[in-house]
């Protein structure tokens, strides 16, 4: 038997590790995939506590999750195409039309 | 049955704004928008006729849930099951609006046809037209406040689409962006009010908090909190003190648009939503004092501005504000069916007033400046025969329809005691009869000013324009007669109709005293109309124009209506950048890392600018404005830019409020 | 410790080791590598939580779409360019400390408080169940997942295939 609160930290650290991906690195194809690890964590967690409850809300859940997940990789990466076409350049650093 | 109203609108939205702009001709976005109109005409019509056969009064359609019940623990300890059903009511007041929104939306329709002809996206017009007409219907037979909040906001949106219909216009998306965003405020009280009703009573059902209210589930403070919330929604959609400012900008939209939202329907709103909580007002007191000052002040102030608007359409936009005014003071002396009435009597009226306005516009190829017409009512006499009519009825001169509903409303002000609110009130009737002729003479007599190009497109409207007009003229005229006082021999049928969703209000007044009000009313009617004579077609506007010049001041308040528009300007819009800059400049010092000096610092800025904005508000609204403006230039600067900083901001923000969640837990 | 818990620390640990790898390494393709190595140890995961649906479905759609999906990203552009991993303004170290930070927090709240009692339905986990579940009680979400896909569909072909965001074509 696993212990739930295991999986949740396994969830967490995924997280955070998705997290910090993605706040520290500038370039974005990373940066997405750094997005998808922190979905992953999310997932495993859903997919603990609904196995901790004994109910399939869990991976229902998990499932709609992987469904942005794959819509999101989608449009990002149609993003980063239309970006990379204009700019050349996939560092986030020249992204700054929002300066005041 | 009922249920089905809302829907052949929204059939009419899919049809014409999936298919219509496409593939669609004209005579098929017609058919599709007036036919969806028509039939749920037909279904308010059968729906109406049932419940005036035997039967129950009110009926209750539940559609679906929204959200699933579950308890929930109120003020006060109790436990109640809270949720949300989609759900819709008919009852005597639903019906008179069902019938009010579809009937007259079916003219306007149809009108539109002849108005838009020329107009290369009719698809999306129409489109647009029969959401509004949707939205307006759901808003009508919400069960809930939530229901209604959905008709409540669908309304806001349709009235921004077509406000800013002509969007390449600049005056036009502006004057859209203004109504959304002035809506908003209103909405935002009414959101909060709504809120404040689940937390005390754990229900958003109108019956049910009806009930409870009056079963004296709820303290008197917290009634008069959350229906001054309320009718802080129903001035923003009413356009009534301190929100009216968006209704004369949104005559930028087509004259259609003004006829239905702003005159018929939408801007009623607030008042539907009033009288539909009226038990929660009733309970209160001070909200429906409120009420009633706030109606006959908005009244009279908007109708002197209307004295001196040369645009036709923002006379009448003007007079729009006015006249839901009288409405208010209706419901606010307790008189809900007299707000109702007039509320029936004003779609027809106001709208065939628009209309026919609509039609001078068309045929003067888009001018609305009434120092260009004059001498009209030559080549225009069908219009002017039915702008008459309206005139008369909103004049308050006996016999047509705004007579009987306008000296109703008076009557039960002076006979619930409150005289100010009555003389207010008649002064106020006095303005408008002065004003409507103003209009008219300015329009139809005299002298030809037209400008030479619109005097060669001049012609008189086509037959599917002024068909509309003459209906709506017709009831206009004879509309009063749903409301035949009882010292006449009429017995008020609607008063009794709506008996069970408005309650009774009996006159303690003796007949004598009724008539003496009657005819005092109608005396002040006719005295402005002669006025308005004597001014504008004896003298050909001399004494105005010398009145103008011995008070100028106060000539020129009028003009700019009061400054109002520039007070808001400086004081919400240029404190919200203020503010907003401010934001941006904390934003920046987060970033650098000190978080918790610089949230200590946002804190102390943030009241020291609350301050600095009642400063502002208590009148050094330039100085203020401008020494913002200056200290922000370099502030701004710290705004970088970068994707990243903002996202460390998210989530900085995230470990704040986990950290207020950790210690709540 | 019962086999199924030593296989779970197997895999979590898999997926720790190679989630780190993902972020720390410079070359794109390398942490491509490593995404999908975390992908099927979190298959691996969900296998030993007996949600097998979740690790079949992980394993199709991480490790046969999205995987491959940013594999052909980076050759079509030929992200072998290294951008300078500088920051301007923040030192690297708040950057890490402030999700971990969050993360503390959270930990503490969830960890703090009584454990939720493990029960609920009988045979709650089996495939029957679940399938039911999705097609009954949570049709109307899988049908707007649907919907939700179709225009990610059309909405990345449009943005995907302008030159320029000026350019009509």
């Amino acid at each position: 038997m696993i212990p739930v609160n295991l999986v949740l930290g396994l969830g967490f650290v995924l997280f955070l590790i998705g997290l910090v991906g993605v706040l520290i690195r500038k370039n974005m194809v990373i940066m997405l995939m750094s997005l998808e690890l922190l979905l992953n964590g999310v997932n495993v967690i859903f997919a603990g506590l609904g196995r901790h409850l004994n109910s399939p809300r869990g991976s229902i859940f998990a499932l709609f999750v992987i469904v942005v997940a794959v819509s999101e990789a989608a449009v990002g990466f149609a993003l980063i195409l239309s970006y990379f076409r204009q700019k050349n350049t996939y560092d986030t650093d020249d992204l700054n039309e929002l300066k005041g | 049955m009922f249920a089905w109203i809302p829907l052949f609108p929204l059939v009419g939205v899919l049809l014409n704004g999936i298919f219509g702009i496409r593939y669609f001709s004209k005579r098929v976005v017609h058919a599709v928008g007036v036919g969806a109109v028509g039939l749920s005409f037909a279904a308010s019509v059968a729906s109406f006729v049932r419940l005036l056969g035997p039967g129950p009064t009110s009926m209750v359609k539940t559609l679906g849930t929204w959200i699933p019940a579950s308890l929930v623990r109120v003020l006060g300890g109790r436990l109640e099951a809270f949720g949300i059903d989609m759900a819709f009511r008919y009852d005597p007041l639903a019906a008179v609006m069902t019938l009010v929104v579809t009937g007259v939306g079916l003219l306007i329709h149809i009108y539109s046809i002849g108005y838009m002809e020329n107009d290369k996206s009719q698809a999306r017009f129409f489109a647009y037209l029969n959401f509004f007409t949707s939205a307006m219907l759901i808003l009508v037979l919400g069960a809930n406040l939530a229901v209604m909040f959905i008709g409540w906001e669908g309304v806001g949106l349709c009235s921004y689409l077509l406000i800013g219909f002509w969007f390449s216009r600049d005056a036009a998306a502006n004057a859209g962006k203004k109504a959304f965003i002035t809506n908003r405020v209103g909405d935002f009280g009414f959101l909060l009010g709504a809120g404040l009703l689940v937390s005390a009573l754990g229900t958003l059902d109108i019956g049910r908090i009806s009930e409870a209210v009056g079963s004296g589930l709820v303290g008197k403070g917290t009634a008069t909190a959350a229906a001054l919330l309320l009718f802080l929604g129903a001035t923003g959609k009413s356009a009534q003190i301190p929100l009216y400012t968006w209704l004369p900008d949104a005559m930028e939209g087509p004259t259609p648009v003004s006829a239905l939202i702003h005159a018929a329907t939408m801007v009623t709103a607030g008042v539907y939503m009033v009288a539909r909580m009226h038990i929660l007002f009733e309970f209160s007191g001070t909200a429906l004092t409120v009420v009633a000052w706030v109606g006959v002040l908005t009244a009279v102030y908007a109708a002197t501005m209307a004295l001196v608007q040369n645009d036709i359409k923002r006379v009448l936009a003007y007079s729009t504000i006015s006249q839901i005014g009288y409405m208010f003071v209706g419901l606010g002396v307790g008189a809900f069916s007299a707000g109702i009435f007039h509320l029936v009597t004003h779609a027809f009226f106001k709208s065939l007033l628009f209309l026919a306005a609509g039609s001078v516009i068309h045929a003067l190829s888009g001018e609305q400046d009434m120092g260009k017409m004059g001498g009209l009512k030559a080549h225009l006499p069908g219009t002017r025969l039915v702008f008459v009519v309206g005139a008369l009825a909103i004049a308050g001169v006996p016999g047509l329809s705004g007579f009987f509903s306008k000296d109703e409303i008076l009557g039960a002000a002076f006979a619930s005691g409150h005289y100010a609110v009555w003389a207010l009130g008649l002064a106020g009737a006095a303005l408008t009869a002065f004003y409507m002729f103003r209009l008219i003479f300015l329009t139809f007599d005299g002298r030809e000013r037209l400008d030479p190009e619109a005097r060669h497109h001049l012609h008189e409207s086509p037959r599917v324009m002024l068909l509309p007009l003459q209906v709506l003229a017709v009831l206009a005229a004879i509309g009063g007669t749903i409301g035949l006082p009882r010292v006449l021999g009429g017995g008020n049928w609607l008063a009794g109709f709506l008996r069970t969703s408005t309650g009774v209000a009996e006159s303690p007044l003796s007949p004598g005293a009724e008539l003496a009000l009657m005819l005092l009313s109608a005396g002040v009617g006719i005295a402005g109309i002669w006025g308005a004579y004597v001014v504008y077609v004896k003298k050909e506007g001399l004494p105005a124009r010398k009145l103008a010049e011995r008070f100028r001041a106060a000539y020129g308040l009028l003009t700019h209506k009061y400054y109002v528009d520039e007070l808001y300007n400086k004081v919400v819009v240029g404190g919200t950048l203020a503010l907003g800059r401010l934001a941006a400049w904390f934003d920046a010092r987060v970033i650098d890392g000190i978080v918790n000096g610089a949230a200590r610092l946002a804190r102390d800025s943030s009241t020291v600018s609350i301050r600095v904005d009642e400063d502002v508000i208590d009148g050094a609204v330039n100085g203020v404005g401008r020494a913002h403006r200056v200290l922000s230039g370099g502030l701004r600067k710290l705004q970088t830019g970068y994707v990243y900083n903002y996202a460390l901001a998210i989530v900085i923000g995230l470990v704040v409020l986990m950290a207020l969640v950790a210690t709540v837990f | 410790m019962t086999a199924t818990l030593a296989i779970f620390l197997l895999f979590a640990g898999l997926a720790v080791v190679c989630a780190v790898q993902v972020v720390v390494q410079k070359n794109a393709m390398h942490s491509v590598l490593y995404l999908a190595f975390t992908v099927l140890a979190v298959a691996g995961v969900f296998f030993c939580l007996q949600a097998e649906y979740l690790g079949a479905i992980q394993i199709i759609v991480y490790g046969g779409g999205i995987v491959v999906l940013y594999v052909f990203v980076i050759v079509i552009v030929n992200l072998r360019e290294v951008v300078p991993e500088k920051r301007k303004f923040v030192p690297k170290l708040v950057i890490v400390l402030t999700p971990v930070l969050l993360l503390a927090e959270v930990a503490a709240i969830v960890f703090g408080r009584a454990p939720v009692p493990a029960s609920g339905e009988a045979n709650g986990l089996e495939l029957g169940a679940f399938s039911e579940a999705l097609m009954t009680t949570y049709l109307v979400p899988f049908e707007l997942a649907s919907i939700l896909l179709l225009a990610v569909l059309i909405g990345a072909v449009i943005v995907a295939r302008r030159k320029d965001l000026h350019d009509p074509r």
